[in-house]
């Protein structure tokens, strides 16, 4: 019997969630760099939820992703709102289910590139004009950046594992809106081609 | 200033209104909608989609409509957060670009008349169009519009599937729902003379359920705002 229950708590601690415990901003943030340094690409399922906070209503959107360092990024959309959508660098071109295309060029400040050039290095010092609020849950980690200001973006919310696997991305807006975004099946260092990142 | 994507949708947002106000759509089949019945709320996301002759834009949205003249839209982007929010209450109408912090304000009237904006004038044109009083009607009528010019109109089974204007705009009303008695169209495209398109297409939309008054009030603070002259350039 003690056995059993012994064999029982252990099931038990298994099961709970683990505590998320603080950690200093500079080192979520360097967790964040760390985690991604040894990514050249991924892909992954994602649901994209957008939470309009006036019309107490919220749109769900399936896809698959796609990136590979240091510049593409590929996002499909499947029905009801069907898009494919390939961002290289600071350009983006977007076919939607109709064929409509949409092109779209970025300040070189916003490309991918720069991006990542950003975070090559270690994060030593934070970065002015945002607070940070970072913590971790086992592998997991979640780190919060709020820029300050009266820019669009309250909130971007990114919870990742150490290895680089990213879970989640939460970008709340001024106005009380949110977009999540949920990944699954995340499978990185795949050798992504040239080829996996074609609209058409 | 506003960039080229979101003048686009502003034309968009034109036609989303258009759609709203209409009540009206086209079937390949005999549709059973409850007579006299007529949009007095409508809320539905929105697959928006501009074809001009040097640009195009699409995106995903949502809308919020209140008879007589209130309208709110939000316009996403591929990533969900917000390009832009347009409202609308009778002749006033506020477009607000929350990647700038900056709202323009002022009376339809006052909206230039390049870059699509003078689509929310034709807004009021496509709201003339109930039903026909013969249920199941069909072909095609030339009357005297509120707007005061002759327009045709051409019905199917009691629906409008299509007007056109002297000036050569046309709205086509290609499929719709019927929701809880209500005919709705969930597809619009108008067409200007220049070939100009603009469709619209709604996904689950909810018809005459209750709408707060908040969602039609644009929330500006914080926001610098500028009347709608500032929108040179269109």
């Amino acid at each position: 019997m003690i056995r059993f229950l012994f064999a029982l708590t252990i099931v038990f601690l298994s099961v709970l969630p683990v505590q998320a415990r603080p950690v200093p901003p500079l080192d979520g943030l360097e967790a964040l760099r760390k985690a991604f340094a040894d990514v050249s690409d991924f892909t992954a399922e994602i649901v994209q939820e957008k939470r309009l906070s006036l019309m107490k209503r919220t749109m769900t959107m399936n896809g698959t992703v796609r990136f590979r360092k240091p510049d593409l990024f590929f996002m499909e959309i499947l029905s009801p709102y069907p898009s494919r959508l390939l961002l290289r660098d600071n350009v983006v071109e977007q076919i939607t289910g109709t064929g409509d295309r949409n092109r779209i060029v970025l300040p070189p400040e916003q490309g991918l590139k720069r991006w990542f050039s950003k975070i090559a290095e270690p994060i030593t010092v934070m970065p002015e004009g945002m607070k940070v609020l970072a913590d971790k849950s086992g592998a997991v980690y979640t780190v919060t950046i709020m820029p300050q200001g009266k820019g669009q973006v309250r909130e971007l919310v990114i919870t990742f594992q150490e290895d680089g696997v990213i879970k989640r991305l939460v970008i709340a807006e001024q106005n009380g809106d949110r977009a999540v975004m949920t990944f699954r099946k995340v499978r990185k260092n795949i050798r992504l081609t040239e080829k996996d990142f074609r609209l058409e | 200033m506003i960039n080229p994507k979101q003048k686009l949708s502003v034309l968009a947002l034109c036609i989303v209104s258009l759609l709203i106000f209409s009540g009206c759509a086209t079937t390949s089949g005999t549709v059973d909608y409850r007579p006299n019945a007529v949009v007095e709320t409508l809320s539905s996301a929105v697959a928006l989609s501009v074809q001009t002759s040097d640009r195009g834009m699409s995106g995903q949205g949502y809308m919020v409509f209140r008879k007589p003249d209130q309208v709110h839209l939000v316009v996403l982007s591929p990533f969900g957060t917000t390009i832009m929010e347009v409202f609308a209450l009778g002749k006033q109408i506020t477009l607000i670009f929350p990647s700038k912090a900056t709202a323009y304000t002022g009376s339809i009237d006052e909206l230039p008349d390049g870059g699509g904006l003078q689509g929310w004038r034709m807004m009021r044109w496509v709201m003339d169009a109930d039903p026909s009083n013969e249920r199941h009607g069909n072909g095609t009528v030339e009357r005297m519009g509120k707007l005061g010019f002759i327009e045709k109109v051409t019905y199917a089974d009691g629906l409008i599937t299509s007007k056109s204007a002297p000036n050569g705009d046309q709205v086509f009303y290609e499929k719709y729902e019927v929701i809880g008695g209500v005919p709705v169209a969930v597809k619009v495209e108008m067409r200007n003379i220049r070939d100009d398109r603009v469709r619209l297409t709604l996904n689950e939309p909810e018809v005459n359920t209750a709408l707060e008054d908040a969602v039609f009030i644009p929330q500006l603070e914080g926001f610098t705002i500028l009347p709608l002259s500032d929108l040179k350039g269109l």
